[in-house]
Parts: structure tokens; sequence; C-alpha cells
């Protein structure tokens, strides 16, 4: 009977035990469960406003663009408008001339003997005035600068459609030299006023890559270079062909990176631009494209003297390296 | 193109781009038009030809437009200058403003007529305006004007007018208003010859009434300070507002009083030589009167009828 109690009660608190236990599991299967969540949810957000901040980045660079080829195109298509009234003008002014030189002609061949002389004189006076016009020269002038002007304004537009590729995306075979000048394009607004830009460009293997995203590659490195000059300075640019790989550098003599900075300058939001002026992305992006693209990117950088960035691109790289997916941007 | 109704200015056009300066020189060929491709030379060439008018672009890779017009400023103070700009970044447009002093900005690509008439009515005023020298007041003058005249500060924002107090009230006669109607009623009781406003008090659009000041007193010189500036904005205060000088927020100690101490100093030359005032005649555009009207009639009134006290000074000299 005791046995039987007392069995009773160890079978009793074994129970109660497991009770305990089960309830005690059973609330840390909640807690973490609930602590999963929160941290998915923590995870969609920083994903989402990731993916916020890299659409930005890419929006900003679009209006850097646009205001750059805004700027580059206003100029020529100043003179190409302005020339096409004047040119409309100065016809004007040699027709009206003309009609009176061809008055003149039909007078003096319908005069009579005794007017022919002074017809002849009139018409000789008006033949001089029409050759010391020069309405007819200046308006085809005008006409060699307007074509050219067009010409600069279908380049521009030509670079543009080649620097966005909007007509095709993924993959494709190009001369990364196209890329470098149609960067180059983008970003003269930037430069043009106080760095100049040295091109070394060898000649080189076309090479299997998502050219869209080649071009921010350089985009960015050029508009980084540019803002690493305070005043005036010098960009160098240079590609070659080196060990089945594509190089190409980008050299500015500015500001330099400081030792401290150096290793972190790859990491996505860091910047040491002012609040609103750099989203801290673009390095991070261009790392990311590199490296999908297989390749490599090396910096050199002295504090006061400068900052080299060099880009390695295999000339053969796996097309399955490439799958668009892999780039976020 | 009818030539006959207008004289022969002289105009100087200063572009890197030499189918720039071909095409204005064509537009231009009624006047006698000079052109250089290298804004180095321009403050020469401007002194040189003794030239009504330049027009500048504003970049270029010797030199910004900006301090190419700053130099014709100091060289060839008689000619008008105006700013051709293919694209405005706010930098630009404010150091024009502030150095460059312009008289209108001009969009590239430009309009022919629009740019015609532009040019033709600054050169008129350079030929008919004397300009008013660029030499400080001597200390005595400039004591007389700060006895005189009083500053009007137009700002609802208590931190910034108490910035602006501390900077300025050891000086000047400052007055705050935080309403465009108080604004008035302080231009109607005192002679005010400098304007610091910024371009929103409240809900209320103070661009307009700036604009509307300068129509009916081109004398009074006004300072826009803001934190809300952008390229056109600037533009158009300068085209429609003539703004004399505009800052940028947060309000610093050492150009706010240079600013405010160089609008003094021109209200005062101004108040005595009155003829120079068309230099600083604004565009009546269309969208201008517009936006001026808006402000309703009675304000447009009160405007009008503050007293200009152009002449006071006249009576004891």
């Amino acid at each position: 009977m005791l046995y039987a109690f007392s069995l009773f009660l160890i079978a009793l608190s074994a129970a109660g035990g497991f009770a305990l236990a089960h309830y005690l599991a059973e609330r840390r299967r909640d807690e973490l469960a609930r602590r999963l969540r929160t941290a998915e949810a923590e995870l969609r957000t920083q994903q989402q406003s990731q993916a916020q901040v890299i659409h930005t980045t890419k929006l900003a660079s679009l209006g850097q663009m646009v205001a750059g080829v805004a700027h580059e195109i206003n100029t020529p298509l100043g003179f190409v408008k302005s020339n096409c009234e004047v040119i409309g003008d100065l016809l004007g002014e040699y027709e009206h001339a003309i009609g009176a030189l061809v008055a003149d002609v039909d007078a003096l061949l319908g005069s009579d003997p005794a007017h022919a002389e002074t017809a002849r004189a009139r018409l000789a006076e008006t033949k001089a005035e029409v050759a010391r016009n020069t309405a007819f020269a200046d308006a085809k002038d005008l006409l060699v600068d307007s074509l050219e002007g067009i010409h600069t304004i279908a380049n521009l537009v030509a670079n543009l459609k080649g620097f966005a590729r909007v007509d095709r995306d993924g993959l494709d075979t190009i001369d990364v030299n196209d890329s470098i000048k149609s960067a180059l394009t983008v970003v003269a607004h930037q430069l043009r006023d106080r760095v100049r830009v040295n091109l070394r460009l060898s000649q080189l293997p076309k090479i299997r890559c998502m050219p869209s995203q080649i071009n921010q590659v350089f985009l960015n490195l050029l508009s980084n270079a540019a803002q690493a000059i305070p005043g005036n300075g010098t960009i160098a640019i240079e590609s070659r062909e080196h060990a089945g790989q594509v190089e190409i550098s980008f050299a500015d003599n500015g500001t330099g990176i400081a030792d401290d900075m150096l290793p972190r300058i790859f990491d996505p939001f860091f910047t040491t631009k002012a609040v609103g002026e750099g989203t801290g992305l673009g390095l991070s992006i261009v790392h990311k494209i590199v490296k999908s693209h297989g390749g490599s990117i090396r910096v050199r950088t002295a504090v006061g003297q400068g900052t080299t960035f060099t880009v390695s691109l295999p000339i053969d790289a796996k097309a399955a390296a490439l799958l668009p997916e892999q780039v976020a941007a | 193109m009818s030539t006959a109704s207008v004289p022969r200015y002289r105009i100087l056009f200063v572009d890197d781009e030499a189918r720039i300066t071909r095409a204005l020189r064509a537009l231009f060929r009624d006047h006698d038009v000079w052109t250089t491709n290298d804004p180095r030379e321009a403050a020469k060439l401007a002194h040189e030809h003794d030239v009504d008018v330049v027009v500048c672009d504003q970049r270029m890779p010797q030199m910004l437009g900006q301090d190419c017009l700053r130099e014709i400023r100091h060289l060839a103070p008689r000619t008008m200058r105006i700013l051709l700009t293919g694209y405005a970044d706010l930098k630009a447009v404010l150091g024009s403003v502030n150095e460059g002093e312009v008289f209108r900005f001009v969009n590239k690509p430009w309009d022919n007529k629009e740019l015609r008439d532009t040019v033709a009515q600054a050169a008129e005023i350079a030929r008919d305006a004397p300009p008013i020298t660029e030499s400080p007041l001597s200390a005595a003058e400039h004591e007389t004007a700060r006895a005189q005249v009083g500053v009007l500060v137009i700002e609802d924002d208590v931190a910034v007018q108490q910035r602006l107090r501390e900077i300025l009230s050891p000086y000047y006669h400052v007055r705050f208003a935080n309403t465009p109607e108080r604004a008035l009623q302080i231009l109607e009781q005192h002679e005010t010859g400098v304007v610091i406003s910024e371009t929103e008090v409240g809900t209320a659009d103070m661009t307009s009434l700036l604009k509307a000041l300068k129509q009916y007193h081109p004398h009074i010189a006004t300072v826009v300070i803001t934190e809300r500036a952008n390229a056109q904005l600037a533009m158009d205060l300068i085209n429609e507002g003539q703004v004399y000088r505009m800052l940028l927020k947060p309000v610093r100690m050492g150009s706010c009083r240079l600013s405010i101490d160089s609008a003094i100093g021109r209200y005062w030359q101004l108040k005595q030589a009155p003829s120079a005032v068309r230099r600083f005649a604004t565009a009546r555009t269309a969208r201008a009167n517009l936006a001026i009207a808006r402000l309703g009639d009675s304000i447009l009134s009160r405007i009008r009828t503050i007293p200009s006290r152009l002449f006071q000074i006249a009576r004891f000299s």
C-alpha cells in the first residue's frame, strides 16, 4: 500500500515533471519562433530598404546622366536652332537682292535703245551690290556649322543609347574601350571645367559581359575619381590586355583614401561623403558587378597623391557566372 | 529682320565653343560684335572696345562665367552682363548672382527674338544709365547711411531671427516681420534700404512680393536667405527680381555682414544717383506679371505707394 502510494506519488511527480518540461520546451519553441519571425521581418525590411537604396542610386545616376547629356546637347542645339532662323533670314535678304537684279535684267531686256544705257548702268550697279552681299556665303558657313552640330547631337544620342542599352539587355560581346568612351560622355559635364582626362586605350579583344553593368562600373569609378579631385586635376585612364584578362585602370591625382578607410570602401553603405551626397553603395555595386563577371578589382592609394582603381575582367568568362539575377543592381 | 529701329550696339560674346560665337555673331550682324573663345581675354576686350553688353557662357575650361563677369564688372563697369547657361547648377548660379551681379540669365538653347530683345534692353540701359561707382562708401558716409536707413528681415523662424539679430543689430536698425502684412507696414513707416527675406514665410510665397517690390522700388536691395534653394528659383529671382545677393542657410556671420554692408552701400549710392536705378530693371515676363498679380490689388497698391525717399538726401547736399 505504502509502496503503491509512493509509486503513485512518483508517477504523479514524474507526470508533473514531464508536464513542466513539456511546458517549458513549448514556451522556448514559441519564443524561438517569435524571434525567428521578428528576424525574418527585419531581414525583409532591410532587404526592401536596400533594394530601395539601390533603386535610388540607379535613379541618381540616371539623373546625373540626364543632366550631363542635357548640358552636352544644349550647346550644339543652341547654335543649330539659332542658325536655322538666321539662315532663313539671310536667304530672304539674298532673295531680295537677286530679285532686284532680275528686275534690272528684265528692265534692260525690255528697254528701248534710248534707255538701254541707263538700264545697263543700273544693272551693273545692282550686280556689284549682289557681289558685295555676303548673305549667301554667310548662310552656307552657318549651314556647315549646323550640320556639324547635328552630328555632335547624333553622336551624343548614340553614345547614350549605347550606355543605357535600353534596346538590348543581358549578355553581349563588346569592346570595353567603347564602354569607357560612353561613360566619359556621360560624366563630361562633371569634368569639363577642371579635370583633364588622359586616355591611353590599347587595342582589346572583345569580351563577353553584361554591357550595361560594365558601363555602370566605369561611370561610378569615373565620377568617384572626379569627386576625389578637389580643384583642378587629372584622371588617367588606361586599358590593356594582360594574361587572359582585360585590365582597365582609373588613376586620379585627388585626395587619396586614408589607411583606416581603405578596408571598408567596398562595404555597402560605407561613405565619406556628406549626408545626402552619397549612398555608400557605388563601390559596393562596382565590386559586386566585377565579381559576378569573374573579375577582380585592385586599389592603390596614397593620401594627398591620388588613387588608382584597376578592374580586371576575364576575356573568356564562363557565361554561367553572368546570370542576371546574381547582380542586384 | 527689321533693323531700322534698333541702334547699333557694341556687344561682346564669350564662349569656348567657336560655333556658338559664330552663330551669335550672325544673329547680331546688324550690331558691332566682338567675340572671343578665351574668357581670359574678355575683360580686356570689354574695356578696350567699351562694349555695351557682354554675353558670356557659364562653363568654359579656362574660366567660369561668373569669374569672367566679375573681372568685367571691375574693369568695364559700364558693360551690362548677361550669362548664357547650358545647364544650371545651383553653385554656378549663386556665384553669378553674388560675384558677377548679372543682369539676366539666358538658357541654351536660346530663343533668338528673346535674346535680341534682352540684349537690346541691356545695351540701351548701358548707354543711358551711368554705372554707380564700385568704390565702397567712406566711413562717414557709411555712418550716415546706417543711421538713416533700416534693414528689414522677413523671416518666421525664431532661431534665424535671433541669429540675424546677433549679427546685424550692433550695426543697423534691424526690424523683423514674420508676415507679408507686417513687412509692408514696416516698409511704409520706415526708410528701408535692404530687405532680407526667406523665399517662403509660413505658407506665403515671398518671391512674388520681392519681385513686385523691385518692380516699383528698384533701388531697394534685396537679399534672399534660404534653405530651399534650386537653380531655377535663383535664376528667376535675378531675371524677374534682380535680387542683390542670395545666401544659403545656415547664415554665416562673415558673409552675412559683408552682404548687408555692401547692400546698404548699393542703396545709398542709388539714392544719390537715381538715374543708375535702371541698371537693375527686372524682366516683366508674362509669367512674372501673373505671379505678381496673384498678390492681389490691395497688396500691390500698398507696394506701389511705399514712399521711395529717393531725393531726400539731394535736398541737403
